[in-house]
């Protein structure tokens, strides 16, 4: 079950990088926010409400439903659909995702683990490629900023692979990150919108 | 809970008390009354920790040396940055004066956590809470380009700040047990001896990069050079020296932490290549820099550079990594008050339309004359002395491709920051008439005269209890 899940993600991934239409980034970010909260309430051993709690609102309030609603709104105010000025066609896009992700499966099987956490290291180094990749290869700010809340996920799938035992003080810090992520999408993104949706003010002439 | 602990406790609780009181009465005579007091109590609070090296409180911060020598630094240019902090303000409505003084108690506040922290989680949450913390200060002129360089720093320092816990995320694995990651590096550091090398090595590149963004060096540097470039004077002082210190140690703590181990060569060919291409890339930029808050910028990633190939050489590059990184601070905070003095006397920060300092004025155009000095090393400059012990480290390691490099590199850096400052100083503007904007008063200037005098101090003597610290700081590393 576990393994699927984790699979499904990945499926996520690759679709999320060949895709230019706004509103999939913003879908398939919740999805990944669902997937992210079955496995991570799969993964946990012991049960106690508090956890269980945590878990849901760093997973389901704030990646499936919070971060989506913004994005959302983001959509509905600046009025940009789609990509229109990507860096890479999208055959290179693919090539260049299948290339990570055979990198990512080379590294992974090059790391001395449990067939478990193998699969959730690959697929975790694929979405910090994947994340890479969106910023480095679009120019419109939204995109970056998936490319931003996927490496994020990336971080949660692969804290789930050390184990339920989580200390209070990583999911501090996860929880911080997220509070990041939310204060980003939320205040400067709606105040760039106004000036312009790529960054070139910036530049040595 | 021990003595250390309760004192600990206060300053946090002070520092958010202080915050808040500037956050919610926004008067600025009490403003300017709390934001002082705060200054006196981080002095305080420091000398508290020197008289209490090595101590443990509450079981996550630790005074060690290096930890309080960078806390140190950053008390002094506490007092400097709020000075100047004061009088680049002073015409905002309260609101904005008051956003200000919160933004930057909470980043002194911010950076001394990550200073003291004794864990990479800990460091990591500070190191978060800085982010948060100057993108308000570098926001503070509310401008089309502070809001690009804002969304700029804010985005790429997320990204970096999760690469780096994706790196502390993989100690957990070395160590086997998540739970064992907010355990003091002293702890883990006896773990890391028996893990496997390859999760080692992917730690530390994550953690490197990650915390580049912090430190300025490539290839996330451009996110620091662009806030440089934008930020008050006063907050440009503060990121390119005591936040760029916060990104060094945690990169330093690391190092430390794996020096034991086999991946030392790696973590070595690592740095130096870091350094190298960030030293590379911000000579070249230097040549080209039209801006004169930018050409600082590139500046600090040129000393970060130096910095990282230091630690990278090793031996008595370690020495000359922890002098330099203390020297640079002053240094650059010192040149950076000073061309914001200079913005206000001619108008612009622009190369071309800057000019004549030297008649407009005087006291300016020397203090940025002793700055040039001592950040292009030359004698009397503290600096001298950490950057030839550099170049000494490199000739007894036989490392003799890197100390061309190095020299080469530094020469057209030398040139760079030579030919620009004295055109601003002694050349006429190109193409408009060189005019007095407003004028300065002296004594505003004489905060970069001490620190550019204690660089210089510096170079001619090194107090024995200084160089006993730097020497115990670097006296775990491997020979």
């Amino acid at each position: 079950m576990n393994v699927l899940l984790v699979i499904l993600f990945a499926i996520t991934l690759i679709y999320l990088s060949i895709t230019e239409r706004f509103r999939i980034y913003a879908t398939l970010i919740g999805l990944q926010g669902v997937l992210l909260f079955v496995l991570a309430f799969l993964e946990l051993e012991t049960i106690t409400l508090g956890t269980l709690l945590f878990v849901a609102i760093e997973t389901l309030v704030f990646k499936v439903i919070m971060v989506p609603y913004l994005l959302l709104r983001i959509i509905r105010k600046t009025g940009i659909e789609r990509v229109h000025e990507k860096a890479l066609p999208g055959f290179y896009s693919i090539l260049f995702v299948s290339a990570g992700l055979l990198l990512s499966i080379v590294i992974s099987f090059s790391m001395n683990t449990t067939p478990r956490n193998m699969i959730h290291f690959i697929v975790s180094f694929f979405a910090i490629y994947t994340g890479l990749f969106l910023i480095i290869s679009h120019k419109k700010i939204f995109a970056h900023l998936i490319g931003f809340l996927v490496i994020e996920n990336a971080v949660l799938l692969l804290s789930l692979a050390i184990g339920s035992q989580i200390p209070m003080l990583i999911n501090m810090g996860i929880l911080l990150d997220i509070f990041v992520s939310v204060l980003i999408l939320g205040i400067f993104v709606m105040r760039l919108k106004q000036h312009t949706h790529e960054l070139t003010m910036l530049k040595d002439e | 809970m021990n003595n250390a602990g309760t004192i600990l406790i206060l300053f946090f609780a002070l520092s958010f008390l202080a915050g808040s009181v500037v956050m919610l009465f926004r008067n600025k005579a009490l403003t300017r009354a709390v934001t002082i007091l705060f200054a006196a109590v981080h002095l305080g609070f420091t000398l508290y920790c020197w008289y209490h090296l090595d101590e443990t409180a509450l079981g996550y911060f630790t005074f060690d040396r290096i930890g309080v020598l960078l806390m140190s630094v950053l008390s002094i240019l506490t007092i400097t940055t709020v000075y100047h902090g004061f009088i680049y303000v002073k015409n905002d409505a309260p609101k904005a004066y008051a956003i200000y003084h919160t933004a930057l108690i909470a980043l002194v506040t911010a950076m001394s956590g990550a200073y003291l922290a004794n864990g990479m989680t800990i460091v990591w949450i500070f190191v978060e809470a800085t982010t948060l913390a100057v993108a308000a200060l570098i926001y503070h002129d509310r401008t089309a380009l502070a809001l690009e360089a804002t969304w700029k720093y804010v985005f790429v320092c997320s990204v970096g700040i999760a690469l780096a816990y994706i790196g502390i995320l993989f100690l957990g694995f070395t160590v086997g047990d998540a739970r064992l990651l907010h355990l003091s590096f002293a702890s883990v550091s006896e773990i890391a001896r028996l893990a496997d090398p390859l999760y080692l090595k992917i730690a530390f590149v994550f953690v490197l990069i990650g915390y580049s963004t912090k430190m300025g060096l490539f290839p996330m540097h451009t996110v620091t050079v662009d806030a440089h470039t934008v930020a008050p004077p006063p907050v440009s002082a503060f990121i390119s020296t005591t936040l760029m210190n916060v990104g060094f140690l945690a990169i330093f703590r690391i190092y430390a932490l794996f020096s034991a181990t086999s991946i030392l060569p790696f973590m070595n060919h690592v740095l130096i290549l870091s350094g190298m291409l960030s030293l590379l890339v911000s000579s070249g930029y230097m040549l080209k820099a039209k801006h004169n808050k930018r050409m600082l910028a590139y500046s600090s990633m040129e000393n970060m550079g130096i910095v990282a190939i230091a630690l990278g050489i090793g031996g008595i590059g370690y020495y000359a990594a922890i002098l330099h990184i203390v020297l640079h601070s002053f240094t650059k905070a010192g040149l950076f008050y000073q061309i914001g003095q200079s913005y206000k006397v001619m108008g612009t920060y622009q190369l071309d339309e800057s000019g004549n300092y030297m008649n407009l004025y005087p006291a300016g155009a020397t203090a940025l004359l002793l700055g040039l000095l001592c950040i292009t090393a030359i004698p009397p400059s503290g600096m001298f002395i950490s950057e030839i012990l550099l170049l000494k480290a490199m000739v007894v390691r036989g490392d003799y491709f890197y100390l061309i490099m190095t020299a080469a590199l530094l020469c057209f850096v030398m040139y760079a920051l030579l030919t620009r400052v004295l055109h601003i100083v002694y050349s006429q503007p190109r193409g408009i008439k060189s005019e007095l904007h407003e004028r300065v008063n002296s004594w505003q200037t004489v905060s970069q005269f001490i620190l550019f005098g204690i660089v210089i101090f510096i170079c001619f003597v090194q107090p024995a209890p200084f160089r006993q610290l730097l020497e115990g700081i670097v006296g775990g590393l491997p020979k």
